[in-house]
């Protein structure tokens, strides 16, 4: 026990924004956990008599317009923008690391072509490509994911790519291919393992960036549809009432700004950690 | 670098010091000067697609022009009576067929031209012709013709009486427009009324000026501005900050309460026409079953819906009938809210289990609040319901156009509209013999107690048969300044006649009309652009081949993209001219449109009709707006350029310094404590952002005002002025992520063996920071720095909403709204053109900033 209470309290010492975002995040994630099984009401339902209640203890932070309860929307908001931005993430991974790994084990026309397409990508702002893609495909969770995961395939993919080049010049991967292995087998053996710390430092960041393009889009209006609550249409809904009832706007908004500040401390203490060069700066 | 450019480079920026100071003196000096008096500023939700009335339903339309700009030969009042208009009087044949109208004399059209019976017949013709696009050519069809009998006497003939025909001709979709001018009403409406039109600015106001020359009685107002404030939020701030003298259709009833109490502003309650219905496709199982229809109308608390989803403005309502009319029977209770009743009737269905359906929602408010309400109340019973809410073209094409849709929530705003239940293919799907046979007689009959039996009997079989769940009749709120009178308080038809508005102790100043370059701020940007490349490709002495290699690289990027946008809007749902034409328009009028606007060539055409014009800068015609798409980027650039400097300046201003300070100071507390404002700057979201700024700046403190833009016409100092809070909420989180990115270069730059030299042969810690450190550590912050501008330009869409200031972001947003789909592409194009040519500077800029990198740039 003293010893998890004295590693817990060294790990603070060292690196105090790695411990407070983890925490946050941990918090966020339960919090969405727990509302699957357990709300404090239900997100659903209409109470018309207790609607624009001010926080008190009944309700936390308070109702909306329809007597809902703030807290309980809050916490089934946090799980729709942890899983839009979760996939999205997993979107950019999955395909874009191995674009990243091939145009960095077959320098040539395939590095050419990938650094072209993510050049396309990007040369489209992304709120406006996400915009386009929901405003087409129709206003959805799912299209909201496929938004934000369009975006985050070249931002891996050049990740993995740049970090993979240096590794292909070490020598213990130019020993693999004098024993015969093929380049994919390579990546995936020896560079991957080495780029992962870095794949892991970005996947926090990109986490993040979800979850603020998640809010933005659905306070236009193109995320998650109602009755199923997401931070950012509340606060499009809150907006004609905050002169009298501020709570609205205030709430989703903090839960927005805190969970992306935990995830955003949480990465750069993993980069501290994981990256010794960093550590010297620092 | 020479110690003579570095001295150039000083000099520069003690320039650009004292430009900025003097543009902050000016702001503060000039901010309370310009705000033109004598003019009526009106706030309306919807921008229209057009000033035509006879060429477009949008309700909108009617809401600026009718009774202001155009006249037709009877005009509604008020009351909802006909009153006479263009035509002193008329007479009706005793078999209801032959309608005499005398029209007045010394009446003339803005233009200067003057109204005869020639105009008559040139209108109504025009409107009843087979490719008329005319949203109410099915009335105009009964027409079988129109004769000038004397230069001031109009005979019109019909095919079968039609007792309210002086009503139709009293609509908007009537006004008398003048053959020499019609084509252009589009864009620049010429018409009789009390008002001309001055101009139009896409996507903020439309303003109108006196008509010296009026037949009638002179109007009080001088001038009148409608300013186009779409969303309920933004509409209170306005109001609140003394940005419009008031709202004809206030749209965020949540906050009356506080109007009330706040003695600048009057509130005017007024009969409205619009019946809230939870309209039900009567032609798809299980809805084509009456018992489950009437198990709708049980399970529905109309009261619920009034206080939460309309904040208790609103009557019960148990038919399609308006309350006010002398002619309603209150039906509203005849399907009490009982959801036993409701369950045990879907049990009679076949459905004792209830079923799962979709609740398909358009985009206002009030609809979208109604539907949740209406979805927890039918879960109660065991009606699983899936919402999907629409923007408005997507709802016309699915719901009214496709008729794809279970249920909907809309308000039907068109005045004694009870007759779209007889309507042949109409969306709610719904057949009944009697009630056809109720309307025919209804449109002969003249006679006040027939029509009165005829429109009960109406009510009644509609209610009878749940049609739809009748949910409540809005009043209109208008909520104006208290020195504002003469303005409708009820609203027959969806018009303001502001004739005889006034306003007390205003002088109207005639401001001097300065005339927006055409191209300017198109030709400034590429201005800015091109010298930038000279100067970078003159100072690296760049190859022509290297140049041109790039050169083509970008110019195939930007076909790429070009084929992108044009093949995702394609697949895009939502047919614009189906759009353009509103609610009610007819099916033919829609071909005809579509037609017109080249949208039923093949695909390949129309890309290579687009792309052929893009490279003569030619962006093609506004779908909506009928002028050309280059125009409209180019009037917003104006304001998206200027926002994108301020806050580009503004996050440069802010990130490089503090990212500088944070890096020398990093083991000091200061240095930590920017690190921490960063870490918090960069999670905020700039939206949310943008509203706390409102909530304190415009709501609490007034020192700003809501939003809005004046336009550079008022002076600089107020264009500013609306453009700060917008780009400090756009700069802040921005410079935050400036300043992480400065720190870290910075510390990586400090460690590097030069540095220590520098220090080791004496130099202060200053001077190393700025004589070598800051060079170097410049080279990743200009990566940042060109994506930063790309993204400013863009104009964070959201922010540009939440300030409802007319720049690009808005108009993309509007646009895909709006299924403008030219403009959409238009816009996208040159953004992507921006962001790659930035993309292409960072590249020389690096050669610039970095000696080392430049002969590598050279050989790639």
């Amino acid at each position: 026990m003293s010893i998890v209470m004295t590693s817990a309290r060294d790990w603070f010492r060292r690196s105090p924004g790695l411990v407070a975002g983890a925490c946050i995040t941990v918090l966020f994630i339960l919090m969405a956990m727990i509302s699957l099984v357990w709300t404090p009401y239900d997100v659903t339902a209409l109470d018309i008599g207790a609607r624009l209640m001010p926080p008190d203890a009944a309700h936390w932070l308070g109702t909306n317009h329809l007597g809902r309860d703030v807290l309980s929307m809050i916490m089934v908001g946090a799980r729709i923008s942890i899983l839009v931005a979760l996939i999205a993430v997993g979107i950019g991974l999955i395909i874009g690391v191995p674009i990243g790994l091939a145009a960095a084990a077959m320098p040539g026309l395939i590095d050419d072509v990938v650094m072209r397409g993510s050049d396309l990508v990007f040369a489209f702002p992304a709120l406006i490509l996400a915009i386009l893609i929901t405003a087409v495909f129709g206003p959805s969770a799912v299209n909201a994911i496929i938004a934000i995961g369009v975006f985050n395939i070249p931002v891996f993919a050049r990740l993995a790519r740049g970090s993979a080049l240096p590794i292909w010049k070490k020598h213990y991967v130019l020993s693999a291919m004098t024993a015969g292995k093929t380049r994919a087998e390579i990546s995936f053996e020896h560079v991957l393992p080495n780029i992962s710390h870095l794949l892991i430092v970005q996947g926090t960041i990109q986490f993040s960036l979800g979850i603020l393009a998640e809010a933005g889009l659905s306070y236009v209006g193109l995320g998650a549809q109602p009755p199923m609550p997401s931070w950012g249409r509340m606060l499009a809904e809150s907006q004609t009432m905050i002169s009298f009832a501020p709570w609205l706007a205030l709430f989703p908004g903090l839960a927005i700004f805190i969970f992306v500040l935990g995830l955003n401390l949480l990465g750069d203490g993993l980069r501290h950690r994981l990256d010794p060069r960093n550590d010297r700066a620092a | 670098m020479t110690a003579n450019h570095d001295a150039t480079h000083n000099r520069l920026i003690g320039w650009i010091g004292r430009l900025v100071s003097v543009g902050f003196f000016a702001m503060v000096a000039f901010s309370t000067v310009a705000q033109a008096a004598g003019t009526l500023r009106v706030g309306v939700q919807l921008e229209p697609p057009n000033l035509d009335p006879t060429a477009g339903a949008a309700a909108a339309i009617d809401e600026i022009v009718y009774a202001n700009i155009f006249e037709g030969l009877t005009r509604i009042t008020e009351n909802g009576d006909v009153a006479s208009g263009l035509a002193s009087s008329w007479t009706v044949s005793d078999d209801g067929r032959v309608y005499d109208f005398t029209l007045r004399e010394g009446v003339q059209f803005h233009d200067g031209t003057s109204f005869d019976a020639s105009d008559v017949v040139f209108t109504l013709d025009r409107a009843r012709a087979p490719n008329s696009s005319n949203a109410q050519r099915a009335i105009f069809a009964l027409i079988e013709n129109v004769a000038a009998i004397a230069p001031h006497l109009v005979r019109i003939t019909l095919k079968e009486p039609l007792g309210a025909l002086p009503t139709y001709l009293g609509w908007g979709d009537a006004v008398i427009v003048a053959p020499e001018s019609a084509a252009d009403n589009a864009s620049h409406p010429i018409g009789t009324g009390p008002f001309r039109f001055q101009r139009w600015r896409k996507g903020a106001s439309v303003t109108l000026n006196r008509n010296e020359n009026y037949w009638g009685t002179r109007p009080p107002l001088d001038q009148i501005e409608f300013l186009f404030i779409p969303d309920p939020t933004a509409a209170f701030a306005a109001l609140v900050a003394g940005d419009v003298d008031g709202f004809p259709n206030y749209p965020a009833a949540e906050n009356l309460a506080l109007i009330e109490r706040d003695n600048r502003f009057q509130i005017l309650f007024g009969t409205g026409e619009g019946e809230t219905i939870l309209a039900i496709n009567n032609g798809v199982a299980p809805f084509d079953d009456i018992q489950v229809r009437r198990a709708l109308s049980h399970a529905i608390n109309k009261q619920d819906i009034i206080d939460a989803a309309l904040f208790g403005y609103g009557t019960p309502i148990g038919s399609h009938f308006p309350p006010h009319h002398a002619s309603y029977i209150d039906l509203s209770d005849q399907y009490k809210f009982d959801p036993a009743r409701a369950r045990q009737l879907l049990g009679d269905a076949g459905y004792p289990n209830g079923f799962t359906t979709t609740l398909t929602l358009p985009p206002p408010a009030y609809a979208r609040r109604s539907g949740e309400v209406i979805a927890a109340q039918l879960e109660a019973v065991g009606i699983r319901v899936q919402i999907n809410n629409l923007e408005w073209a997507q709802w016309l094409d699915q719901v009214f156009s496709n008729k794809a849709y279970d249920l909907t929530v809309v308000s039907h705003t068109e005045p004694l509209d009870i007759d779209i239940y007889g309507r042949e293919d109409y969306y709610f799907q719904y057949h009944n013999d009697s009630f056809d046979r109720i309307i025919t007689d209804l449109r002969g009959a003249s006679e006040p107690m027939q029509r009165d039996r005829l429109f009960k009997q109406a009510q009644t079989l509609i209610a009878d048969d749940a049609v739809n769940v009748f949910l409540a009749q809005a009043p209109k709120i208008a909520v104006w300044s208290r020195d504002v009178s003469g303005v409708w308080s009820n609203a027959p038809v969806q018009a303001n006649d502001l004739t005889h508005a006034d306003i007390e102790g205003r002088v109207f100043q005639q401001s001097e009309q300065r005339k927006t370059g055409s191209g300017g701020a198109l030709a400034m940007l590429f201005f800015i652009i091109a010298a930038g490349l000279g100067y970078a490709a003159f100072y690296v002495r760049a190859s022509p081949a290297f140049l041109i290699g790039r050169a083509a690289a970008m110019a195939l990027s930007l076909i790429a993209a070009s084929i992108v946008i044009f093949l995702l809007i394609e697949v895009a749902p939502g047919d614009p001219a189906a759009f353009m034409m509103g609610l009610n328009a007819d099916p033919a009028s829609v071909a005809a449109l579509k037609a017109e606007l080249g949208l039923d060539q093949p695909l390949l055409a129309r890309y290579f009709s687009w792309i052929g014009g893009l490279t003569r800068g030619d962006f093609g015609v506004s779908y909506t707006y009928r002028v050309p798409v280059g125009d409209l980027i180019e009037e917003r650039l104006w304001v998206s350029l200027p926002l994108a400097l301020i806050a580009f300046a503004l996050s440069t201003a802010i990130g490089i310094p503090a990212g500088v300070i944070a890096a020398a100071r990093r083991r000091r507390r200061s240095g930590k404590a920017i690190m921490t404002a960063a870490q918090a700057g960069v999670a905020i979201p700039n939206f949310w952002l943008a509203i706390l700024l409102v909530m304190i700046f415009a709501v609490a403190l007034r020192w700003f005002s809501a939003g809005g833009f004046p336009g550079w016409d008022a002076g600089a100092a107020p264009a500013l002025k609306a453009l700060l809070l917008p780009a400090i909420a756009l700069a802040l989180p921005q410079a935050a992520i400036l300043t992480q990115i400065m720190r870290s270069a910075m510390i990586e730059t400090m460690s590097e063996d030069y540095i220590r030299t520098a220090r080791a042969k004496g130099l202060s810690q200053g001077k190393v920071l700025q004589r070598h450190a800051l060079r170097n550590a410049m080279i990743p912050v200009l990566t940042i720095l060109g994506l930063q501008f790309a993204f400013l330009l863009a104009g964070g869409i959201i922010v540009e909403n939440v300030f409802y200031l007319p720049g690009l972001g808005r108009l993309i947003f509007q646009s895909i709204v709006q299924r403008d789909l030219i403009v959409v592409e238009g816009i996208v194009m040159v953004l992507v053109f921006a962001v790659i040519l930035v993309t292409f500077l960072i590249d020389i800029a690096y050669a610039i900033v970095d000696p080392r990198l430049r002969h590598g740039a050279m050989r790639r």
